[in-house]
């Protein structure tokens, strides 16, 4: 029998640390909604961003708030000089989904490598300390940085979907991933809105990793790993749906904290793999109601003939 | 003298490996990084069953190559049904997710690695023989690579590669193309991975990690994807340059990122300004870049 008041705990431990992948998530699916890039440079720039927080409060004594600016100034430059001079450069010469995907995954792999020779491979946290203050509400432990994590993640998305549906811009970004081609001929900046998408990618990217960084420690090669998770709450939400996508992170990281119960600890991590396959096999357009209703259709075909006994 | 011919053995296997992986991505422009895994499925099969069952060492080579053809197949078949794209991210996760398993089984030895591979060849030859095997096994690749392309099947590849609309509308299955190439290619990275597990008689998970595949991309974007000697040359070229680093006397812990910079770096560089690689196909060469 398992104990409700451990239940609610991994639950909530579980949204809680859904956040920084929610934010990558999305950040993530934004990329291929309006850009149509898979953009596995996200995993490089991730840890970028981590390592120019971690440089300047560590190595420079910055404060951490005044750090997190400058890591934000990092990734929104990196991200935009990637745009225009590398993903803009192949547009221009209609290069093949193949030299897209390339560009992305070695200048993801170039990142990693160049901050592992400068910073090393021992991890690193953002803050000496992880340990932040706890609350009991009934039973459940709740952590500052849980309450932090939430608020920043709850913030920012509400943000974005205000961003996304009330403004211009993301009328106009909105366009761009419909139709560039319809979109310039209608006098929309194209340009402005990629350049946008990822500037809202660098928020994203930057709110998450100064989240993970302050709860734990970690390598150059770390972010690979959860962009994995990215893409795959990516490819359940659905393609070209970003807040679907920030729904299957929280379901995701919830089946993860979930399956303590059914299997050992160090097996946790192979879910998420399960998960892509099981993904890509019956859910490739992201899941959907429709398409639960496809996949049971034979189901519900077949139960009376076993009612009948036939 | 021991040292060039150790680098000999190895030039032999990352020959076979670069050339297998261009038919994959140069040749079937199929999108995946992992043939690292399938390198590593070889390795270990050979591995597992030279320890446990003592088998004939050509047979644990090819049974090797015949796990990592059928696991392919099998990577691929629900990848490509649904599109290109969805291959890649499918074989980075099983990359991931497989040395994840060999890990934390203890068959496999986990994450200390699968020691005690019976030596084959005794002998001061040793390396020789080795040397010997792994460039006839590269050479035997390459030419069938090229006996492949060049023959009916070749063209049927090309047709599909160009235009693979027009390919699949004159009936033909590009998918099944896809998926023999992807197979073909993943069969020769496990021969290549049994030789290597012979050879070192020592194989661990971190061998196979995304060091191996961002080398063997830089590899064949080098010398050249989708010429049948541009991935020979690119990985000539990649193996003696780490040498070259070598006699720096760094220190493993910036040898290693150093050697990823420098591998990214030759791939972005090539990437805008010479597509075609060093040696590039003909046809990219006509149509100026990739």
């Amino acid at each position: 029998m398992i104990d409700l008041s451990i239940l609610l705990q991994i639950v909530w431990t579980g949204l809680a640390a859904s956040s920084y992948a929610i934010l990558f998530a999305v950040a993530f699916a934004l990329v291929v909604k309006v850009v149509k890039v898979w953009n596995f440079a996200q995993a490089g720039v991730m840890a970028l961003s981590f390592y120019v927080m971690y440089a300047a409060h560590n190595k420079f004594a910055i404060p951490l708030l005044a750090s997190v600016g400058i890591g934000l100034a990092a990734t929104i430059s990196a991200n935009i000089f990637m745009d225009r001079y590398g993903l803009q450069t192949l547009r221009n010469r209609n290069s093949p989904s193949l030299t897209f995907f390339i560009f992305t995954l070695v200048v993801s792999e170039f990142l990693a490598y160049l901050l592992a020779m400068i910073f090393g491979t021992e991890p690193v946290a953002l803050k000496p300390s992880i340990m932040s203050g706890v609350n009991i509400v009934y039973g459940v432990v709740i952590s500052n940085w849980d309450i932090e994590a939430v608020c920043v993640t709850i913030g920012l998305l509400l943000v974005l979907y205000l961003f996304m549906y009330k403004t211009r811009d993301g009328q106009f970004m909105a366009a761009v991933a419909d139709n560039p081609e319809l979109s310039r001929f209608y006098g929309i900046n194209v340009t402005r809105a990629y350049v946008i998408t990822f500037v809202i990618a660098g928020v994203l990217v930057t709110a998450g990793m100064y989240l993970f960084g302050t709860k734990a420690s970690i390598i150059p090669n770390t972010p690979l790993q959860m962009m994995l998770f990215a893409v795959i709450a990516t490819l359940l939400g659905g393609m070209g749906r970003i807040f679907a996508a920030a729904l299957a992170a929280i379901t995701l990281s919830l089946i993860q904290g979930l399956s303590i119960f059914v299997i050992p600890s160090e097996w946790q991590g192979l879910i998420l793999y399960v998960f892509l396959f099981i993904t890509i096999l019956f859910f490739p357009q992201g899941v959907s109601l429709q398409k639960f209703k496809q996949l049971m259709a034979p189901l519900t075909i077949n139960k009376p003939l076993h009612k009948k006994g036939i | 003298m021991e040292y060039f011919i150790s680098l000999a053995v190895l030039l032999g296997i990352y020959i076979t490996l670069s050339s297998s992986f261009n038919l994959i991505i140069g040749y079937g422009g199929l999108v995946s990084i992992a043939h690292p895994i399938f390198f590593a499925l070889g390795a270990y099969t050979t591995g597992l069953m030279a320890i446990h069952f003592q088998t004939n060492p050509a047979l644990a080579v090819l049974a090797g190559g015949g796990v990592a053809f059928v696991s392919s197949a099998m990577l691929s078949l629900p990848s490509l049904r649904i599109s290109g794209d969805y291959l890649l991210i499918t074989s980075i996760g099983f990359q991931l997710g497989l040395l994840e398993v060999i890990k934390h089984v203890s068959f496999t030895g986990g994450a200390s690695g699968l020691g005690n591979i019976p030596n084959v060849v005794e002998g001061s030859s040793r390396s020789a023989v080795f040397a010997i095997i792994s460039c006839l096994i590269a050479a035997v690749v390459v030419w069938m690579i090229r006996w492949l392309l060049r023959g009916p099947y070749g063209r049927v590849i090309a047709a599909m590669r160009d235009d693979e609309l027009a390919f699949s509308a004159l009936g033909r299955n590009a998918m099944m193309i896809k998926l023999t190439l992807f197979a073909i290619g993943s069969g020769f990275a496990g021969i290549a991975g049994g030789i290597y597990a012979y050879y070192f008689q020592y194989i661990s998970p971190d061998q196979f990690e995304i060091l191996q595949s961002a080398m063997l991309l830089t590899m064949v974007v080098v010398g050249g994807m989708g010429s049948q000697w541009g991935p020979v040359v690119g990985a000539v070229l990649l193996l003696l340059l780490p040498q070259a680093i070598g006699f720096l006397n760094l220190p493993s812990s910036v040898m290693a990122p150093l050697q990823g910079v420098i591998f990214t770096t030759l791939v972005l560089a090539f990437l805008f300004w010479r597509p075609q690689g060093l040696i590039g196909s003909n046809q990219r060469q006509s149509e100026g870049g990739a």
